[in-house]
């Protein structure tokens, strides 16, 4: 016997004679056309664009900004918020498996085969991509410390104080580096019963003594792993989690179907956002730049 | 008795239709006449094997430009067309360091079309990963990964991670400072994992940072290697397509 699961999976629309047409003409005639627009488009912007040819490689002039092709560039993005290991290599992978599963999540064959097909998907879309897309600018902003120069700017500006700077006691808040450097870890150790916890932030000892060689288990630097691990970490898991609970909220969320288009589109702001950040706004020192203030130099 | 009515004459297009699909040497190729009756429609795709890709009938639906926007088809055209002009630009092109620059460089200047042909191949490369990522999204709006075609999703993204890694083999081969210093950003990223992070970079490189090993281990990988692979890839992933009843369809 098949169980209700495998029925439902072999379920297929039936097969409407009267409603199909040959494949010679009306789709070949279809496929013939769009490559010809893409073949004499390509050869039109191949005729007009040349590919980038710079010097010969030279193993000891660094250009900088030095950057990975486009396509990397997201990836090469969230390097600059997060420990390395988790931009280049985790979080992608996580992203990709994700990405592979959402066939496996959502399994209901409702809605399959037509644009968006749930109620709320044009809603869930539109603020799935778009919220993503300013959530992810605002902390690329604030990472980039833009806040604290335009709060410095302004402030001067309005004449409310002339030589106005970003106060040391929000120091903490002036990019994610913030919360390593600008708080006194120092003088963050207490006593308990006569033993003093913590009085070494930087140093906390983990791992057990021959388990490991690994000094990151051994002694952990904690506010180096809560800027460059725990909250981008948890950036990426809670915001998603916010973005359904909220939809859910508004009444949007009904079946999985709605929260993988939500995310999904969601991923897609945060891909785009991120790619077009990496290519044309990091310029020198990868610093934050308008795109015309960018110029590669040869060190 | 004598049959006094004459057959019709051959009008002057009648007579060029059937030198052109009625001889002995067009009918050894192609089985059917010119396919202009349904049934020769139908007998065209089945017996060709290219467009045996196809069915001989598709859903009306399907036809329609805003379902598919053509875009895996257009994915596979620019990895057909890379394929064309990839095997061009190898008649120019040597992957050693003394003399991968200066062979663009040549072929840029002094072959014809070469600088037309070495854009090609570039800006193809650009719009299939481009044309990939539009397809997974129409793919995902329109439902179509939901059963039977979980299978088939995963397959696309396999597909999609061997565009990235063609396109980003292909980028090191002009040797270039463009060239030398993405790969050097790339590859450090990967040797920034976690487990086996040095490993993989080192197995990549073919040493320690980006030199004529990598350029070699690029070229290859670029050229015959992942090329071999995507196309089993993509063998399996039209198969699919036709194995799971076609395109998605509402229920
Ligand atoms: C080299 C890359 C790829 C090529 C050449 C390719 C090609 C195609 C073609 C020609 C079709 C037929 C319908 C259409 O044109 O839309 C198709 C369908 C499909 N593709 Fe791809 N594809 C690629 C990548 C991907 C990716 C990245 C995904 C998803 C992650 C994917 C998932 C699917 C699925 C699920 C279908 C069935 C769609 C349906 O039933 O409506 N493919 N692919």
């Amino acid at each position: 016997m098949v169980s209700r699961a495998a029925a439902a999976i072999r379920t297929r629309p039936r097969r409407e004679r009267e409603a199909e047409v040959l494949v010679w003409p009306d789709l070949v005639f279809i496929e013939f056309i769009s490559a010809l627009i893409f073949s004499i488009a390509l050869m039109v912007l191949s005729a007009m664009v040349n590919a980038p040819l710079l010097n010969r490689a030279d193993p000891d002039t660094t250009p900088n900004p030095s950057k990975a092709p486009w396509y990397f560039l997201n990836l090469q993005e969230l390097l600059l918020h997060m420990e390395p290991a988790w931009a280049g290599v985790i979080v992608p992978t996580i992203a990709l498996v994700l990405l592979a599963a959402i066939p496996y999540w959502d399994r209901d064959q409702e809605g399959q085969g037509i644009w968006f097909g749930t109620k709320f998907a044009g809603r869930l879309t539109v603020f799935g991509f778009t919220a993503a897309t300013m959530v992810t600018s605002l902390l690329i902003i604030w990472d980039g410390s833009l806040h604290v120069v335009w709060t410095e700017n302004i402030i001067r500006g309005l004449g409310l104080n002339s030589d106005f700077t970003w106060p040391g006691g929000l120091d903490w808040f002036r990019n994610l580096r913030g919360f390593d450097t600008g708080i006194p870890w120092e003088s963050l150790g207490f006593t308990i019963g006569g033993f003093t916890m913590f009085d070494d932030w930087r140093a906390i000892p983990l791992g057990i003594p021959g388990t490991t060689t690994d000094p990151w288990l051994l002694n952990l630097n904690f506010p180096s792993f809560l800027s460059q691990q725990l909250i981008p970490v948890a950036t990426m898991v809670g915001l998603p989690v916010l973005f359904v609970l909220f939809c859910k909220m508004l009444g949007w969320i009904h079946t999985r179907r709605d929260i993988a288009l939500l995310i999904f589109s969601a991923f897609i702001g945060v891909y785009l956002t991120t790619t077009i950040v990496g290519t044309a706004f990091r310029g020198q020192g990868q610093d934050l730049k308008p795109p015309w203030d960018i110029v590669v130099l040869e060190e | 008795m004598a049959n006094l009515e004459r057959a019709p004459r051959k009008s002057f297009n009648d007579l060029i239709y059937d030198l052109i699909f009625k001889n002995y040497v067009w009918q050894s190729i192609f089985r059917t006449g010119y396919p202009n009756t349904p049934r020769n429609q139908m007998l065209a795709v089945a017996t060709n094997v290219f467009l045996h890709l196809h069915p001989t009938r598709i859903h009306r639906t399907h036809v329609k430009i805003t379902h598919t926007y053509c875009l895996g088809g257009l994915s596979f055209f620019m990895f057909l067309g890379l394929t064309v002009t990839g095997v061009l630009l190898m008649f120019y092109y040597v992957p050693s360091i003394e003399r991968a620059y200066q062979d663009i460089q040549v072929l840029e200047s002094n072959v014809r079309f070469g600088q037309l042909l070495r854009n090609m191949h570039r800006w193809m490369a650009h719009a299939m990963i481009i044309l990939v990522l539009l397809h997974m999204m129409r793919v995902f709006y329109t439902g179509a990964y939901k059963p039977p075609r979980e299978f088939n999703w995963v397959v696309g993204v396999v597909l999609f991670i061997l565009t990235l890694l063609l396109s980003f083999t292909g980028y090191l081969l002009p040797w270039d400072q463009l060239a030398f210093w993405a790969i050097t950003v790339g590859t450090t990223m990967v040797g920034s994992a976690p487990v086996l992070g040095d490993e993989s970079k080192f197995l990549l490189l073919g040493g320690f940072s980006v030199g004529p090993n990598a350029l070699i281990r690029f070229y290859t990988l670029h050229v015959i290697g992942l090329p071999l692979v995507i196309s089993i890839f993509m063998a399996v992933h039209f198969w699919r397509v036709r194995r799971d009843g076609g395109l998605a369809r509402p229920l």
